[in-house]
């Protein structure tokens, strides 16, 4: 028979173990990869490539924190690439008639009325979330095409596409838009009482309500977090390509739930944390600012992604079925 | 005495059921009010509408007098009614604390929407110790607990939000017997402190010793509410049961024939060692043992759910290697778990479907399923365990008894020559036990050989010809009836702890 453990000891062993393989892993692969690339590339390691790499990343890491959102509380969003094109076409068609500020207003607006639809469709209508986004990435990439007529919105304001350039304390400005908005995200799900209904409704969403926690207007919250935060993301793509998109970040369904899952979050919702995602977001975009410096062709860096994300899940399954074994001999 | 929670007359139905009938229960604030009844009878559904969880067709609830609409489990826990629910409802992914706080965690000044970490451990901590919960803490993740300990954090849950009015489901059922009786002392003085507490239970022996009065549900209506001291533990089965129940076992069959299966040796690191049994033809051998002295760890590696180090086991004397399941099955031993909901039943499924599961090769051809062959053999399974209940519905919809009789009927249906029952009684009411121990009987009498892994005492010395006692990976006595004591059982499932206390 084991002694009891005293409470100190518990916590160390506790600690022990959720410091698993699963959080050590990735930041681990992703040294490796800036190795490699340093000694592979000679433009790898300059300060213009790092800038390069910090604007792809504010984009992706923006909508991928939106998504961690969704997909915690056991959901799943793939109308945020959607949302992207609608913000840009709407923002920068406002921005050439009302100006920068009511421009970004509006489009993160439009950002959100995605949000609340994919959250009524699925909490009142209740259809499942894959079904739910699957749809509204067509209904509102139709909406995008169809305001924009298909063509780009062009002539924005000199003074937000420079946004996209300028800097702030030497960090360029979308990289610091990417850093508040992990921050703010960390800080909901992490000390605020949204945030550990969000982990409870993924958790175990029958508990959830039995405990007395709203789980329906919980996923509502997270689908209009995750489109609002998509839509920062839109604008800051919006910024950079300056001008309005309809087929803005097409593939960013894709690239936002890859870094979700391979940052560790568990696609059954519950588990895991926002700063692992941005450690996803750095390995996806690292890892085709890389290929793209060897020369790798964009179509195979779709086929390494994609690797990728099953190569992760699988160590995820397997390590966690270790864990379970060695803590539970039944 | 004041009134804390009442229903009145309340009816609901379900498609194709009547759950409830026109029931009335009154519950008096610093009283214990038993619930009891059979499996189907209605308790859960009326615990559900108590709780919220469920909108009563007609009739009303009413909180200290006056009338309410729960519209969530959320409205009626902001009405002072916590409830431990059976089936366990905690956050796997989240510690200990902030499951005892969730939905009511404590917040910093002056920001509702922060939480503060402290005070929630602080409360947590403290609901904990009350509960005398000392093998975890506060900040253990749950997933990492046994069922035993998440009773326990279920309870600290509503000892910390400080409720009024508490509703117990089972909250014993999983709990060792050290547990349990701590347990019952804090109902107790809870009750003194003036909660009222309504508590649902299948052992009458502990509804006996905690309520002051009882009320008796049988097929959806109120059949008696009395204070307990009117009530004998058997006019409370026959009111349960609405028959008089005389044996509550039935008798051993004498003929035990030829060994059947025979384990030399079984040890794997950690769970279990120098596991070494045999059982007959028509022999029923008992298990017994504390909640984790390693009992079932034993039954999974026979069944090749894990591996085992070392040791063998013969079937028929021969000696077999089982890898899975799969191959135990093929070769003839069939386990039934202990968790029949998430080990032995594919719940959505139909229980015509779950019966064939394990033998469906037996049941196609060409990869396709033989329909009417099905059909004929779960009927006739169906009617000879006495399955209560529509076997083409998916088996989420029966009773617990009639579940555990579907599992049953799966490992006969694969042509078991070994056949493990993990507590196949638990969560079981009175009536549906004897049911199953006349079936266990009967299997035994059809040249079966049948482990009985059993935590329950009575069962354990009532239906076995012969148990064995594990006490922390060990055996640690074996007994023959007639000469199976309670006393004898309970040392050895002790022994290796007094053991070891001793030498250190």
């Amino acid at each position: 028979m084991t002694p009891p453990k005293s409470p100190s000891q518990i916590s160390v062993v506790n600690r022990l173990q959720q410091l698993d393989l699963r959080q050590v892993g990735l930041p681990l692969v992703v040294i490796l990869m800036i190795v490699f690339f340093t000694f592979k590339s000679d433009v790898f390691m300059t300060p213009g490539n790092f800038q390069n790499v910090g604007l792809q990343a504010a984009a992706i890491a923006c909508v991928a924190f939106g998504q961690t959102f969704v997909i915690l509380t056991a959901g799943l969003d793939l109308s945020v690439g959607a949302t992207v094109a609608l913000v840009s076409v709407v923002s920068a068609m406002v921005m050439n008639d009302r100006g920068p500020f009511v421009g970004i207003v509006v489009g993160l607006l439009a950002g959100v009325a995605v949000g609340l639809v994919n959250g009524l469709v699925i909490t009142r209508l209740r259809v499942a979330p894959f079904i739910a986004t699957l749809a509204m990435l067509s209904i509102v990439s139709g909406v995008a095409l169809n305001l924009s007529g298909g063509t780009p919105v062009v002539g924005l304001p000199k003074s937000f596409t420079s946004l996209a350039y300028s800097r702030l304390l030497g960090i360029p400005v979308p990289l610091v838009l990417a850093i508040a908005v992990l921050i703010l995200a960390y800080a909901v799900l992490r000390f605020t009482r949204l945030g550990r209904y969000i982990y409870s409704t993924g958790g175990n969403s029958q508990a959830a309500r039995l405990s007395g926690i709203n789980v329906r207007s919980t996923q509502l919250a997270a689908y209009i977090i995750c489109a609002a935060l998509a839509a920062i993301g839109g604008l800051i793509l919006t910024a950079r390509v300056a001008s309005g998109q309809p087929t803005l970040g097409s593939d960013l369904a894709l690239t936002s739930v890859a870094a979700v899952v391979l940052g560790g979050v568990s696609l059954f919702g519950g588990r895991g944390s926002v700063l692992g995602v941005a450690v996803g977001v750095v390995f996806v975009t690292v890892l085709a600012n890389g290929l793209n410096l060897l020369g790798v062709s964009s179509y195979t860096q779709m086929m390494v992604i994609g690797v990728a994300m099953i190569l992760a899940i699988a160590a995820d399954e397997f390590i966690s079925r270790k864990s379970r074994t060695r803590q539970n001999p039944s | 005495m004041a009134e804390a929670l009442s229903a009145i007359h309340v009816t609901k139905s379900f498609p194709g059921v009547k759950a409830l009938e026109d029931v009335s229960l009154e519950l008096h604030a610093g009283e214990v009010h038993a619930l009891i009844g059979e499996n189907g009878a209605g308790k859960s559904t009326l615990i559900s509408i108590l709780a919220g969880a469920t909108r009563p067709d007609s009739g009303e609830v009413k909180v200290a007098g006056h009338a309410v609409a729960f519209d969530s489990p959320g409205t009626a826990r902001r009405h002072g009614i916590s409830t431990i629910f059976q089936e366990l409802s905690l956050q796997p992914w989240l510690d200990v604390a902030s499951n005892i706080v969730l939905s009511n965690e404590p917040s910093l000044k002056g920001a509702r929407q922060l939480l503060s970490r402290r005070q929630a451990e602080h409360v947590a901590q403290l609901a904990l110790d009350r509960l005398g919960a000392r093998d975890f803490s506060a900040r253990t993740l749950v997933a990492n607990l046994t069922s035993a300990q998440r009773q326990l954090v279920e309870i600290a849950r509503a000892l910390a939000f400080g409720a009024p009015v508490i509703i117990m489901d089972e909250p014993t059922s999983s709990l060792p017997s050290r547990d349990a009786s701590r347990l019952l002392e804090i109902v107790r003085q809870l009750r003194d402190e003036g909660t009222a507490i309504l508590y649902v239970s299948h052992r009458l022996d502990e509804v006996k010793t905690i309520a002051d009065r009882v009320t008796i549900l049988r097929d959806g209506r109120n059949v008696r509410t009395e204070l307990i001291d009117n009530l004998t533990t058997g006019q409370m089965i026959e009111s349960m049961t609405g028959r008089r129940v005389d044996h509550l076992f039935p008798e051993r069959s004498s003929h035990v024939g030829e060994v059947v299966f025979r384990a030399k040796n079984l040890t794997k690191k950690g769970a279990f060692h120098d596991v070494s049994f045999e059982v007959r033809s028509g022999e029923i051998l008992g298990f017994a043992g504390l909640i984790g002295a390693g009992r079932s760890e034993v039954m999974r590696a026979i069944f090749g759910a894990d591996r085992f180090d070392s040791g063998h086991i013969e079937l028929d004397g021969k000696t077999i290697s089982v890898h899975s399941p799969r191959e135990a099955i093929a070769a003839g031993i069939s386990y039934l778990p202990e968790d029949r909901k998430e080990q032995g039943l594919v719940l959505d499924l139909s229980s015509r479907e779950n019966m064939v599961m394990a033998a469906l090769p037996r049941f196609s051809a060409l990869g396709l399923v033989r329909g009417r062959q099905v059909r004929s053999v779960t009927a006739a399974m169906g009617r000879k365990l006495g399955v209560k209940g529509d076997l083409n519905r998916p088996s989420l919809t029966l009773s617990g008894g009639n579940q555990q009789k579907v599992v049953i009927g799966k490992g006969l249906i694969s042509h078991a020559r070994l056949l493990i029952f993990d507590e196949p009684t638990r969560g079981i009411d009175v009536g549906a036990k004897y049911e199953i121990y006349a079936l266990i009987h009967e299997l035994a009498a059809q040249g079966v050989a049948i482990i009985l892994v059993s935590s329950d005492l009575p069962e354990i010395m009532n239906v076995p010809h012969r148990v064995i006692v594990m006490s922390d990976g060990g055996m640690h006595g074996e007994f023959v009836h007639p000469e199976l004591s309670e006393e004898a059982i309970l040392s050895a499932a002790f022994s290796a702890f007094t053991r070891e206390q001793g030498a250190a």
